[in-house]
């Protein structure tokens, strides 16, 4: 089997743009956590906060871009991505491709330490 | 002198300037601070060395030095190497004086303020900041907004473009349409900036031929979109009555007692060849309203024709089903008065939400009319003081003065 785990967290504890203090004594937490795992690790990353996140929903076929991560509660979390894109239209021309049977919203946030 | 002529540049090419910095470095933040910069280095050079020939392009070299600087500090901080290609500044380029020195990208950064991923409330407030060079102040005011909300919205919307990495390009055409929105009330608010001032004279004056090109521009891109196409025609009817907006003595002359025939006959033909072909396409929306209202405005011929209240308040109703907010209801109430009689107007007005009116000057102008026409000489006065309070130009001043004087005989 394979497994993803999704963290959670308040993003506040970690400043505006996730630069504050407590971000340095996290990552080197991750980094000594990531040497445990070793090989059983796959891939992972962190994430930018949600101020920088862009949702493209889906509702009765027709789909739109949103300011924002994705907010209602009626879908649950199904899968993901992680694709290399130019720039924020590029990324959102492939989330508007992402299989999606009824309503649905694709929430694109950018990795960490990846320009 | 120096003061004035660097004034004059920033209103002139100061847009033109951020654009092309922001579009270059793909940086909203250094496109501004660098300008900012240049402009502090010309108010301390240009005094003492002269105005140079070009003094835009002065500013332009000089704040793209700045910011070429201010990336290579930060590339060495974060050790990487910085987007765009260094330009190789010459000995021979402070001599020149090259007009296409400054590449127009002001569209372009209309496109990338006007984002989807932008949050919608941001959109026009970050274009008129970068692209029309409004301060925060100013549209702050124009959005009824306190100063500190709006800052906020502007520095987390720069926030997001850079950290998302919204693209500084000119997006497809099938991206355009849910851009347009926010586009349109960039101009709208643009326009009406330099609409406030009717001499035309104050810092926003350029806005309005400005404006006036970008909705041609536009209109020529979206030929099937009805509300570009409509607000062209508003603002080639508006712009059609200007030098009607003038008396002698220099005082703004209202809509209904301007002169037709002071009109620009070829603006307002121009206006109807839009609203036209507005009028045939589907999708329409509150400015193909608008821009019927000033039609109906621009139809009539000379003073001795009676003004068109009737039909504009009939268009007034209809838009307020579409867009139902205080300033269409505040020039409604004017409208109203003519047909139904001041009281009519007045209760309309009175229930308008008088905080967030404070700061809009027609409000208290319209107020204070219908409180003297309905007798109530002491309220009418102290309506006229809040609008002579709120500082207008010095055209708009003279006819609140001259009012003002009307109510004490």
């Amino acid at each position: 089997m394979q497994y993803a785990f999704l963290i959670y967290e308040d993003e506040a504890i970690y400043g505006p743009n996730k630069s504050g203090p407590a971000m340095q004594e996290i990552v080197a937490k991750h980094m000594t956590f990531n040497r445990e795992l070793g090989s059983k690790r796959i891939g992972g990353a962190g994430l930018k906060g949600t101020a920088s996140a862009t949702t493209v929903r889906t509702a009765k076929g027709m789909k739109t871009v949103h300011d924002g991560p994705f907010a209602e509660a009626k879908e649950q979390l199904g899968g993901f991505y992680i694709i290399d894109a130019p720039d924020l239209d590029a990324a959102i021309a492939i989330a508007k491709k992402i299989p999606v049977l009824q309503d649905g919203a694709i929430e694109i946030r950018p990795l960490l330490g990846i320009e | 002198m120096s003061v004035l002529a660097l004034d004059q540049v920033f209103r002139g090419a100061g847009a033109k300037i951020t654009a092309a910095l922001a579009a270059r470095y793909r940086d909203l933040d250094i496109a501004e601070e660098c300008f900012a910069e240049a402009c502090a280095r010309a108010a301390q050079v240009w005094p003492k060395n002269g105005v140079p020939g070009d003094g835009a392009a002065w500013l332009y070299r000089t704040a793209d030095r700045c910011a070429l600087d201010a990336l290579r500090r930060r590339a060495t901080r974060e050790r990487l190497a910085p987007n765009p290609q260094p330009p190789q500044p010459t000995v021979e380029d402070a001599m020149v004086d090259d007009g296409n020195l400054i590449p127009d990208e002001r569209l372009r950064l209309i496109f990338v303020c006007c984002h989807p991923a932008v949050a919608p409330d941001a959109r026009a407030a970050l274009t008129l900041r970068l692209v029309c060079g409004l301060s925060v102040s100013e549209i702050a005011r124009a959005f009824l907004l306190p100063e500190p909300t709006l800052a906020q919205r502007l520095v987390r919307a720069k926030r997001k473009i850079s950290d998302a990495g919204v693209p500084f390009e000119i997006p497809g055409p099938d991206a355009w349409p849910e851009r347009l929105d926010a586009v349109m009330s960039t101009v709208e608010i643009a326009y009406s900036k330099a609409h406030e001032d009717a001499a035309g004279a104050g810092p926003h004056a350029d806005f309005s031929t400005d404006m006036l090109a970008l909705t041609r521009v536009l209109a020529d891109l979206l030929p099937q979109e009805p509300e570009v196409l409509a607000l062209a025609a508003v603002l080639h009817f508006a712009e059609a009555r200007r030098p009607a907006r003038l008396d002698e003595h220099g005082a703004m002359v209202p809509l209904s007692e301007q002169d037709p025939m002071l009109w620009n006959r070829q603006l307002i033909e121009e206006g109807k060849y839009y609203l036209r072909r507005a009028a045939r396409l589907e999708g329409q929306g509150a400015r193909i309203l608008q821009a019927a209202i000033h039609a109906a405005w621009c139809e009539r011929e000379s003073l001795s024709v009676a003004a068109p209240w009737k039909a504009v308040l009939y268009l007034y109703d209809a838009l307020m089903d579409i867009r139902d907010d205080s300033i269409v209801r505040l020039n409604r109430a004017v409208a109203l008065a003519e047909v139904a009689g001041v009281r009519a107007a007045l209760i309309e007005v009175e229930e308008l939400d008088k905080d967030a009116m404070a700061s809009f000057l027609p409000y208290h102008a319209v107020r204070a009319d219908l409180l003297r026409r309905a007798g109530d000489v002491e309220a009418a006065r102290e309506a006229y003081d809040a609008a002579l309070a709120l500082g207008p130009a010095s055209a708009e001043r003279l006819w609140l003065e001259r009012q003002v004087a009307a109510v004490r005989h």
